[in-house]
């Protein structure tokens, strides 16, 4: 399953994105993050990791109409691909199946 | 206008950045950009978006054009791989090139540590920038000057009360007293230093307090050597120790314990008390006086004060008190930087030996010659062996490899080589200090800091791009069609090529010259006739009655202790001509006094004190004259003896029957000139000296002194026995009868001579290090150059010895070219060495000629040198079987 493998950031990333569903670009992604976690993260990071889904597959990408704001520079927008939902799902699969099999919070646990 | 981002942020930002991705992301950085400006204004957005551009610069970001991806900085990977390769292959051309580089480097360093070492003398005080040190000088006209750097004991306190500038002041004097208690006295050192001297120097205390390390007079501080030699392991703090000051033994405690002062700091004591004591150590008048000059005085000023400002200020504060005696411009105060002591030789000596600039230049001049050596050795090299590298470099070009990018490959290769060499040439330079320090007599010390190893890559860097620009230009230069034809017969450049063999011949020959010039200026030293023997002679220090408190009646006891010894000495056979004397040559430090003569000629002289028997010990000779008889009474009260500098500097149309000139000195008459004699080292003139038996005549009539050192008698004697170990057994003996509580030591006066000259001495040696290595270096060069030249001769050679060609004759064949090179680099040398050997030259008042055998030995050793590498190859090439050479192909 090589190179379907996706890192802890790259996830929340790939999750925001499709939770932005169509609005997903950068800062407001950035944004996004900051609101649900309080993870304070870097812009060009997000950029990075948007590179990274992008080349494995997991998100695709295309530029906005052109506006007045930023410079008059076009927002890229990214979506998430049929691959990227896929490998999304089975990690929440994954993650369901082991969370199942934790034992009952028992005091012993605590202890 | 709304605002901007910094501009320059944004067009690195659209250098590097990919075209499909800059859109966007420089849209968002805009975005944020704009969002902190509202937020937080416009200082802090700027900052965001530099930081956010730099963090944007990431392998995935940078565009990646042609241009790009074939400069040396992308194809640093394969250039890597195909250097390491080549280096490789070619195992005993890389090993020499690598060997000459790192012997270059180590040497480089070396003498780059040293150098390093001289520049940075005094700079570890945090204050340094704000320490100076008081100088005096007294400036009568025509050139007489008494000029000093210690000062009269009241500077210090004047400095501190009159100037808000100052923020502390402190001493510093320099004794000898006799120390410990009951038997086995020893004589130490001690100074007598302000107890706030740690707040200006950053000496570090061990233990103690170090706001005031010796509050009281009683107090005393020690260096960690220093309580080593007393207490051993012990801890010394609170112990009592002896000091015998004056008439009196003292009770001192050790309250302070101080790390060993660095070698690079002037100021060095081992053992210091406060000069609280001043009161026992001088009496008022010397404490009040404007011309006696005692402690070296240092002042800390304020940040952002001016030491001008103290300079015109100290001026007028001691015209004050001096109205009506001098004018204002004869007696000048003047402060040296801290940081400019050590290398200021403008500036009399004070306590501390001075370095020589000169020598720090030229020094570091010969390490920069010995690494362009090592440099061009690379370069001749290399481009030697281009020619083997033609084919790769044809199929290179023909495949499509740009210039540039070959000329990447050979730097990748000289830069690898090159920091290869920098690693190896630092580490055998760490290893080898001790022995270099042992070989030179200097005290190097290494302290890494992280901070180097990139001054070491970069340098690494340099030098391979230096040494391998050249053949980098030539290889890449090759014409495709040509190489490829099999033509390459002619390699462009040759010239160059040979004028860089003839550079590396030429500095090889200075140095070598130099080196031997600078040994023959020592020798010439060494065994100049000073103009009195001292072979064999012994010198010993005499004990002065302690209880003596002017400088006479020092003299004069020292004088009767030397006495008693002297009978007991004059019982052995084997020992003869015993004298005594206020001063013995190879000291610095002679007795230098001053006055104003009757015609109102500011006059100085230098002064000994002798008995009968001192100027015959020596064997110095009298021209005019008698010398002082024995046990003439007349003599011995008021007799004068001049030199021969002295009886002209006086103006003494019949020397012999008159008297000095001056209106204050007592009854005294000179009966004799002596013939002028080096009592000073030879890097000066002989100054007039002033030879009595009885201080007083003479002392009455001074207004300026200059007690340098210690004017505590010392008694001569020569020692014919052979046995030397039964000398010292004598002279122990007698010693301990006479002065059983105080220990002796003795010297050689032919030793002491010799260490007036260590500056020299050691430069040489350096010198000779670097010469040696220079000439390993150059040989290694040649060794390569007839390698290659064999190699592409080997055919011929081949041919020559099936037709019976002789050992001479292919000698001559790989000889040829050299030659030439070799005798135009030396000619070259000879006006180069000759120029820089003259000013080095002036330095001395006394000095050799550089003579033209200099040059024929320093020529026919590079001639023999390179002879022996040459034969070393013939003798390869003759035993090279023509049937391989020739079956080849």
């Amino acid at each position: 399953m090589r190179g379907e493998h996706i890192g802890e950031l790259e996830e929340l990333v790939l999750l925001t994105v499709g939770a932005l569903d169509r609005e997903a670009y950068a800062v407001l992604i950035m944004e996004e993050i900051k609101n649900n976690s309080s993870r304070n993260m870097d812009v060009t990071a997000i950029h990075s990791v948007l590179r990274r889904l992008e080349k494995k597959g997991f998100v695709a990408s295309e530029m906005g109409g052109a506006t007045a704001e930023r410079g008059g520079r076009r927002k890229r927008f990214f979506t998430l691909t049929r691959s990227g939902r896929k490998v999304l799902d089975e990690t929440m699969d994954l993650r369901m199946n082991l969370y199942a099999k934790l034992p009952k919070l028992t005091f012993s646990t605590l202890s | 206008m709304s605002p901007h981002p910094p501009r320059w942020a944004d067009r690195f930002l659209q250098w590097f950045c990919r075209r499909d991705i800059l859109e966007d992301l420089q849209g968002d950085l805009y975005e944020i950009f704009d969002h902190v400006v509202a937020v937080k204004g416009q200082r802090r957005a700027s900052w965001i978006f530099v930081w956010l551009v730099f963090r944007s610069f990431r392998p995935s970001a940078i565009r990646l054009n042609v241009k790009v991806k074939n400069s040396i900085f992308m194809q640093s990977k394969i250039n890597l791989k195909v250097a390491f390769r080549v280096l490789k292959r070619d195992r005993s051309n890389s090993l020499i090139n690598l060997l000459g580089l790192t012997i270059g480097i180590s040497c480089f360093i070396l003498l780059g540590l040293y150098v390093k070492q001289e520049l940075s003398y005094d700079h570890f005080h945090s204050k340094k920038d704000r320490i100076y040190r008081s100088w005096l000088k007294e400036d009568y006209g025509e050139g007489k000057i008494f000029f000093n750097s210690n000062t009269p004991l009241r500077f210090e306190s004047l400095l501190e009360e009159n100037f808000p500038e100052v923020e502390r002041s402190v001493q510093i004097t320099r004794f000898e007293f006799l120390t410990g208690k009951g038997e086995n006295k020893l004589r130490e050192e001690v100074y007598v230093v302000s107890p706030d001297l740690l707040e200006v120097f950053d000496f570090k205390l061990l233990a103690g307090n170090p706001e005031s390390p010796i509050p009281t007079r009683n107090d005393l501080l020690i260096s960690e050597q220093f309580a080593r030699k007393y207490f051993g392991n012990e801890n010394p703090v609170g112990q009592p120790f002896y000091l015998s000051i004056g008439p009196e033994l003292r009770e001192f405690t050790i309250t302070a314990l101080m790390a060993d002062i660095p070698s690079e700091s002037s100021v060095q004591f081992d053992l210091a008390i406060s000069s609280a004591n001043d009161d026992i150590l001088y009496d008022d008048r010397v404490r009040q006086a404007w011309f006696t000059i005692i402690p070296e005085t240092y002042v800390l000023i304020n940040e952002n004060s001016s030491i001008q400002t103290v300079e015109a200020g100290m001026q007028d504060v001691v015209m004050s008190y001096l109205e009506g005696e001098v004018e204002r411009d004869v007696y000048q105060i003047g402060f040296q930087p801290l940081t400019d002591i050590h290398l200021n030789p403008d500036i009399p000596l004070g306590f501390a030996p001075v370095g020589n600039p000169e020598y720090v230049s030229i020094l570091g001049f010969v390490g920069i010659l010995v690494l362009i050596i090592a440099c061009i050795n690379y370069t001749t090299l290399s481009a030697g062996q281009s020619i083997k590298r033609a084919k790769e470099v044809g199929v290179r070009k023909v495949m499509g490899a740009p210039r540039k990018g070959l000329m990447g490959q050979y730097l990748t290769e000289s830069v690898l080589m090159s920091q290869v060499a920098m690693l190896l040439g630092t580490v055998i330079a760490i290893v080898l200090i001790p022995t270099f320090n042992l070989l030179t007599g200097v005290t190097l010390s290494y302290a890494f800091q992280w901070w180097h190893i990139g001054l070491y890559f970069a340098i690494g860097l340099f030098i391979g791009l230096l040494a391998g620009a050249y053949p980098a230009l030539v290889i890449s230069g090759f014409k495709t069609v040509s190489i490829l034809r099999g033509s390459l017969q002619s390699v462009g450049g040759m010239s160059v090529r040979k004028g860089l063999v003839v550079v590396q011949f030429l500095m090889t020959v200075f140095l070598l010259s130099t080196t031997l010039i600078m040994k023959k200026q020592v020798n010439y030293l060494k065994n100049a006739d000073l103009g009195y023997d001292y072979e064999a002679v012994i010198s010993t220090q005499l004990p002065s009655d302690p209880e003596a408190q002017r400088l006479s009646q020092q003299i004069t006891s020292g004088m009767e202790n030397g006495e008693l010894l002297k009978a007991r000495l004059e019982q052995y056979p084997e020992i003869s001509r015993i004298a005594r004397g206020s001063h013995i040559f190879g000291t610095n430090g002679w007795t230098g006094l001053a006055y104003t003569d009757d015609k109102g000629v500011f006059r100085q002289f230098r002064l000994l004190v002798v008995d009968d028997d001192y100027l015959d010990a020596f064997g110095i000779e009298i021209v005019d004259g008698r010398g002082f008889e024995a046990n003439n009474g007349l003599d011995r009260r008021q007799s004068v003896i001049l030199n021969e500098t002295a009886a002209k500097y006086f103006d003494l149309e019949k020397p012999v029957g008159s008297k000095l000139p001056g209106n204050d000195f007592d009854e005294h008459r000179i009966i004799g000139v002596a013939k002028d004699f080096h009592f000073t080292s030879l890097h000066s003139e002989i100054e007039p000296l002033v030879i009595v038996q009885n201080i007083i005549p003479i002392a009455r009539g001074v207004s300026d002194s200059d007690f340098g050192d210690t004017v505590v008698p010392k008694l001569v004697f020569t020692y014919s026995g052979s046995n030397l170990t039964k000398g010292t057994e004598i002279l122990q003996k007698e010693w301990e009868a006479l002065f059983p509580n105080v220990s002796w030591n003795f010297e050689f006066i032919s030793e002491n001579l010799q260490n007036q000259y260590q500056g020299e001495i050691r430069m040489n040696r350096l010198i000779t290090v670097a010469t040696v290595l220079s000439i390993v270096i150059a040989s290694l060069g040649l060794l390569g150059l007839i390698m290659l030249v064999a190699n592409a001769k080997l055919k011929e050679i081949g041919i020559r010895k099936v037709m019976g060609a002789s050992a001479g004759a292919i000698f001559k064949l790989l000889s040829k070219g050299f030659v030439w090179q070799l005798l135009i680099a030396i000619v070259l040398s000879i006006p180069l060495t000759i120029w820089l050997m003259n000013s080095w030259l002036e330095n001395f008042a006394y000095r050799t000629d550089i003579g033209a055998g200099l040059f024929v030995i320093s020529a026919l050793l590079s001639v023999i040198v390179a002879g022996l590498v040459i034969l070393y190859h013939t003798v390869r090439a003759m035993r090279v079987n023509p049937i391989k050479s020739l079956r080849m192909e």
